[in-house]
C-alpha cells in the first residue's frame, strides 16, 4: 500500500551541505531551499549557566535576555525598529552548555539581520533601565513557576536526578541568586566569555549557500576577540544508585505533573540509537507507544503519557511524563512500573522494532520539510561531531538494530530500584 | 473518539500505519469547526484518504471506549484549569457573548463532560460527519489528477446526507463595559480585555488586523511552523513593558465565521495594580480613536504581514490548513489574496474600523488577582 524505501541520495549529505570554519574560530552551515522566499537561522556560542558562579545562578540567562536590549549603535527602540520592521525576528536565550540565537526573516534581509544579531552578540550595551526591568520581570516569572505544576516536577527531578552536578539548577536561576547579579557582573561575564570561538551558525531557506557564507564571512570574520575565556568543563557525575521520591505541594491545582526517570546515554554514544527505538516503543510511537496505550488508553488516566530520551552531551537521562488527576497519581506511577518491568523483561517484538525502524526513516524527509529542520539537523551534525552524510548512514544504522540489544540497554538503563520519582500538585 | 476505531480499522491500527511511515496525525476543534490533518510522505496519501473517509461515517463509539475517553478528556481539562490565564479566559468568553455558541469554552464545561452521553456524542457525529458538511485540502508533492482520482474513489460512495445545522444569530457588538474578576493562588495577576472583532470575510477584517499589528504586535499565520514575528516595538509593548509596568503583553485576533474577538492577554508585575495597567492600555487605545496612524506605521504593518505570509508557506502542514481555514468563512483567496487585500487598506480605514470596534464603553475586562494583594503597590 505505501512506498517505505527512502531515497538517501535525496537527503542532505557532503555533496549538499556547505560547512566550513574561520579563522576566528566560527563555523557556518548553509543548506538551500529554493522553494522558500525567507531564511531562518540558528547557532549558539559555546558559553552557558554551565559558566554561572556560585551565588549567582541564572547568570548566563540574564545576560543573554540583556543582549537584545540595545548594543553601542542602536538603543532598545531602534534595535527592534529594524528587526521587526522587515518582518524579522531575533531570539537568545541561554541553555546549560551554550547560548543559543535564532531568527528569521525576507531573504533580501538577511545583510541587516545578521548584522545587527553580531551586534547584539558583540556589542550589548547593558542599559541600566532595561537590566531592572527584566530583573522585575523575573520575579514575576518565578512567582509564576512556583505555581506551575509542570516546571515544579521538571526542577525537582533535576534537583534529585543531577545532584552535585550544575545540572541541578534551573538555567534561569533562583529569586536570591538572581537578585544578587549586578550589571558589573553582567559586563565581566560578556568581556571574558563571548566571541567568536566555537561560535556555529546554521542556515536554511531561499539564498543558495555560497552566497549566505559569502555574507557570514562577510558580517562575521572581524569578529575578534584575543582572550575569549574557553567555557569550563562539565564536571565528573555519577548516576545516583538510589530511589528518589519527592513531591512538590501547591495547593487549588486540578492535574498533577509526574516525572519517572533515570540514567541514559549521551548523543555520541554508540547505544543512543538503539536507546532512541527503545524509547519509541517504550512511549512515542503511535498514540504514545505502551505508556502511552497503557495510561491513557486503556485506564484513562491521563490526558498525555509518554517517555523521552534526553540525550545531550553531558549527562543525560531517560524519563516517563504524564499530566493526571491528583487522586490518580499513584496508579499512574503503578502502571508505568508495570510497563517498565516489561520493557527490561522482555525483548520488544519483531513488528514493533520494525515499526520503529519504519517510522525513523519515514520521518527523515518530513523533519526536513521546513527550514527550521532542516536547520536543526544541521546543528546536530555539528553539536555532535557527525559526518555529513549521516542521514545517509542512518539507514544501516538503525537496520543493524536488534531487539536483542534494546534489552540490554533497557536493563542497563532502567534500574528500577533506583527510579527518581517525582510530581507536583495538590497534596498527597 | 474519532481515534477509536471504525468497523474496519481499530484506532490503534491507523494510528500505527500513519507512524509507520513517518508521519503524524492528529485533531483540533475551533468554535466554527473541527478538523483532521494527516501529514505524511507522498507515497502515503491513498492510506491517508481512506482512513479519513472511513471515520467520517463508520466509527464505533464503543460504550466503553466513550467512558475511557472521558476521563482523558476531563484531564486535559484539569491540566487547562492549573493556569490562571485559561479560566480567565473562559469567564471573559461568556461575557463577550450573551447567547451566541462562542462563549463556551470549546472542551466543554467540566459538568457536560461528566453527563454527555454516548447518544449525544453519536448523534453529533452521524449528523455532522457528512461529505456536504466536509472540506477537505490536500498540500504537497503529488500529481493533481492522480489525487483527484483518488479523492473520488474513497468519498464518492459515501451516501449524502443532509445536516441540521443550528445558525446561531451573529452578535455583532459587545453591548455594554463589563467588567469579570477571579481570584486564586499567589501568583502573578492577569487582564484580559476583549473587543468585538469582525467576521473574516467581513472586508474590514484586514484593516482590523493591521490595528492588531500596529498596537499589540502581528499574530502568526504560522500554526504548524517556527514562529513568527516579535512585538517589542508594538505601542502596548512600549507603553507597558517599557514603562515597566507590566511583565508581557500580546494581542489574539482569531478569523471567525461570525464576528468574534480580538482579545488583549496581559500579566501583571506585582509592582502595579491591574488597574494602573488598564489606565496605560486605556491611553493607547485613545490615541488609535484619536490619531490617524502614520504611514511609517502603516508600511511596518504590511511588511510585517508580507513575513509572516512567507513563513506561512514555510511546511506543507500549514499550506493546506491555510486553504481549508479561509474556505471555512469566505473561501481560499482569502487567504491567497492576503497580502494584496491588507495592501489596500488606508490610513482612514483603520481609524474608521477602530472608532466602530474599540469604543471602550463596548468590551469586556477580566482580572484575574492574585489572593495575596499585598504583592501590588
Amino acid at each position: 500500500m505505501v512506498d517505505k524505501s527512502v531515497n538517501t541520495a535525496a537527503l542532505p549529505g557532503a555533496d549538499t551541505i556547505f560547512r566550513k570554519s574561520y579563522a576566528n574560530g566560527s563555523t557556518c552551515l548553509a543548506y538551500p531551499n529554493p522553494a522558500s522566499p525567507a531564511v531562518y537561522f540558528r547557532g549558539y556560542l559555546p558559553v552557558g549557566s554551565l559558566s554561572d558562579p556560585v551565588g549567582k545562578n541564572g547568570l548566563s540567562s540574564l545576560h543573554a535576555a540583556m543582549l537584545s536590549t540595545g548594543t553601542h549603535q542602536h538603543e532598545f527602540r531602534e534595535l527592534h525598529a529594524l528587526i521587526e520592521s522587515c518582518g524579522a525576528s531575533i531570539s537568545i536565550s541561554s541553555g546549560s552548555l551554550s547560548t543559543i540565537f535564532s531568527g528569521q526573516c525576507l531573504k533580501e534581509d538577511l545583510p541587516l539581520i545578521l548584522g545587527l544579531l553580531l551586534e547584539m552578540l558583540s556589542q550589548p550595551a547593558f542599559p541600566q533601565a532595561h537590566f531592572e526591568r527584566l530583573q522585575q520581570q523575573l520575579a514575576t516569572l518565578f512567582k509564576i513557576q512556583a505555581q506551575n505544576t509542570e516546571e515544579m516536577a521538571a526542577q525537582a527531578f533535576d534537583r534529585l536526578y543531577y545532584r552535585g552536578h550544575p545540572y541541578a539548577h534551573p538555567e534561569i536561576g533562583y529569586p536570591q541568586t538572581v537578585a544578587a547579579i549586578t550589571l558589573e557582573d553582567l559586563q565581566a561575564f560578556h568581556a571574558e566569555t563571548y566571541g567568536p570561538n566555537g561560535m556555529v551558525i546554521a542556515f536554511a531557506g531561499g539564498m543558495e549557500s555560497d552566497k549566505t557564507a559569502d555574507l557570514f564571512e562577510q558580517v562575521f570574520s572581524s569578529w575578534h576577540v584575543p582572550f575569549q575565556k574557553k567555557q569550563v568543563d562539565l564536571p565528573d557525575w555519577q548516576p545516583h544508585r538510589e530511589a528518589m521520591r519527592e513531591h512538590v505541594a501547591i495547593p487549588e491545582k486540578s492535574q498533577s505533573d509526574l516525572i519517572i526517570g533515570t540514567t541514559a546515554p549521551t548523543g555520541m554514544s554508540k547505544e543512543y540509537h538503539v536507546c532512541s527505538l527503545g524509547n519509541s516503543i517504550l512511549g512515542q510511537f503511535g498514540m504514545m507507544g505502551r505508556i502511552g496505550e497503557s495510561v491513557r488508553e486503556r485506564s484513562g488516566l491521563a490526558y498525555y503519557a509518554a517517555s523521552s530520551l534526553d540525550a545531550g552531551i553531558g549527562p543525560s537521562c531517560w524519563k516517563v511524563i504524564a499530566g493526571v488527576n491528583p487522586d490518580n497519581l499513584d496508579k499512574a506511577i503503578g502502571k508505568i512500573k508495570d510497563e517498565l518491568k516489561r520493557f527490561i523483561s522482555e525483548p520488544v517484538t519483531g513488528a514493533e522494532l520494525s515499526d520503529v525502524k519504519e517510522q525513523a526513516l519515514g520521518q527523515l524527509p518530513i523533519s526536513l520539510e521546513s527550514n527550521a529542520g532542516i536547520v536543526r539537523f544541521l546543528l546536530s551534525l555539528q553539536r555532535y561531531n557527525l559526518s555529513l552524510n549521516y542521514l545517509r548512514e542512518l539507514p544501516d544504522i538503525l537496520e543493524s538494530v536488534s531487539a536483542q540489544d534494546i534489552l540490554v540497554c533497557a536493563q542497563k538503563y532502567w534500574d528500577l530500584d533506583s527510579l527518581v520519582i517525582t510530581s507536583a500538585g495538590r497534596a498527597l | 473518539m474519532q481515534f477509536k476505531g471504525t468497523k474496519t480499522f481499530t484506532g490503534k491500527e491507523m494510528e500505527d500505519a500513519i507512524a509507520r511511515t513517518g508521519g503524524y496525525s492528529n485533531a483540533f476543534t475551533s468554535p466554527d469547526w473541527t478538523a483532521y490533518f494527516q501529514t505524511l510522505p507522498s507515497s502515503a496519501l491513498e492510506m491517508a484518504l481512506r482512513f479519513e473517509a472511513d471515520r467520517m461515517v463508520n466509527s464505533l463509539f464503543e460504550p466503553l471506549e466513550v467512558e475511557t475517553e472521558r476521563t482523558v478528556i476531563l484531564s486535559e481539562r484539569e491540566g487547562n484549569e492549573n493556569d490562571p490565564q485559561f479560566l480567565l479566559g473562559e469567564a471573559v468568553q461568556q461575557a463577550a457573548f450573551k447567547q451566541h455558541p462562542y462563549r463556551n469554552e470549546v472542551l466543554g464545561s467540566t459538568e457536560d463532560l461528566l453527563q454527555l452521553t454516548r447518544e449525544d456524542l453519536y448523534g453529533h457525529y452521524r449528523n455532522y460527519y457528512q461529505p456536504g458538511n466536509a472540506l477537505l485540502c490536500l498540500a504537497g508533492s503529488f500529481d493533481m489528477d492522480e489525487a483527484l482520482a483518488l479523492v473520488q474513489k474513497h468519498f464518492d460512495p459515501i451516501e449524502p446526507a443532509e445536516t441540521v445545522s443550528s445558525n446561531p444569530t451573529p452578535e455583532n457588538e459587545i453591548t455594554s463595559s463589563q467588567r469579570v474578576e477571579l481570584q486564586g493562588p499567589d501568583e502573578a495577576d492577569y487582564i484580559q480585555i476583549a473587543w468585538r472583532s469582525p467576521r473574516a470575510s467581513d472586508p474590514d477584517f484586514f484593516a482590523y488586523s493591521l490595528i492588531e499589528s500596529i498596537i499589540s504586535g502581528p499574530s502568526t499565520l504560522n500554526m504548524f511552523g517556527s514562529g513568527g514575528i516579535g512585538n517589542r516595538s508594538s505601542r502596548l509593548y512600549r507603553q507597558l513593558i517599557e514603562n515597566q509596568l507590566a511583565a508581557s503583553v500580546y494581542g489574539s485576533l482569531s478569523a471567525s465565521i461570525d464576528p468574534g474577538t480580538y482579545t488583549l492577554y496581559i500579566t501583571c508585575r506585582g509592582d502595579h495594580a491591574p488597574e494602573e495597567v488598564i489606565d496605560q492600555i486605556n491611553l493607547v487605545i485613545d490615541e488609535l480613536l484619536n490619531e490617524n496612524v502614520s504611514y511609517e506605521e502603516l508600511a511596518v504593518a504590511l511588511k510585517q504581514a508580507r513575513a509572516n505570509f512567507a513563513y506561512s508557506s514555510d511546511n506543507i502542514t500549514n499550506q493546506a490548513f491555510w486553504l481549508g481555514y479561509a474556505q471555512s468563512f469566505a473561501d481560499y483567496s482569502w487567504f491567497t489574496d492576503y497580502v494584496k487585500r491588507l495592501e489596500q487598506v488606508t490610513s482612514e480605514d483603520i481609524l474608521r474600523v477602530a472608532r466602530q470596534y474599540f469604543d471602550p464603553a463596548r468590551r469586556v475586562t477580566g482580572i484575574y488577582r492574585n489572593r495575596d494583594g499585598a504583592a501590588n503597590g
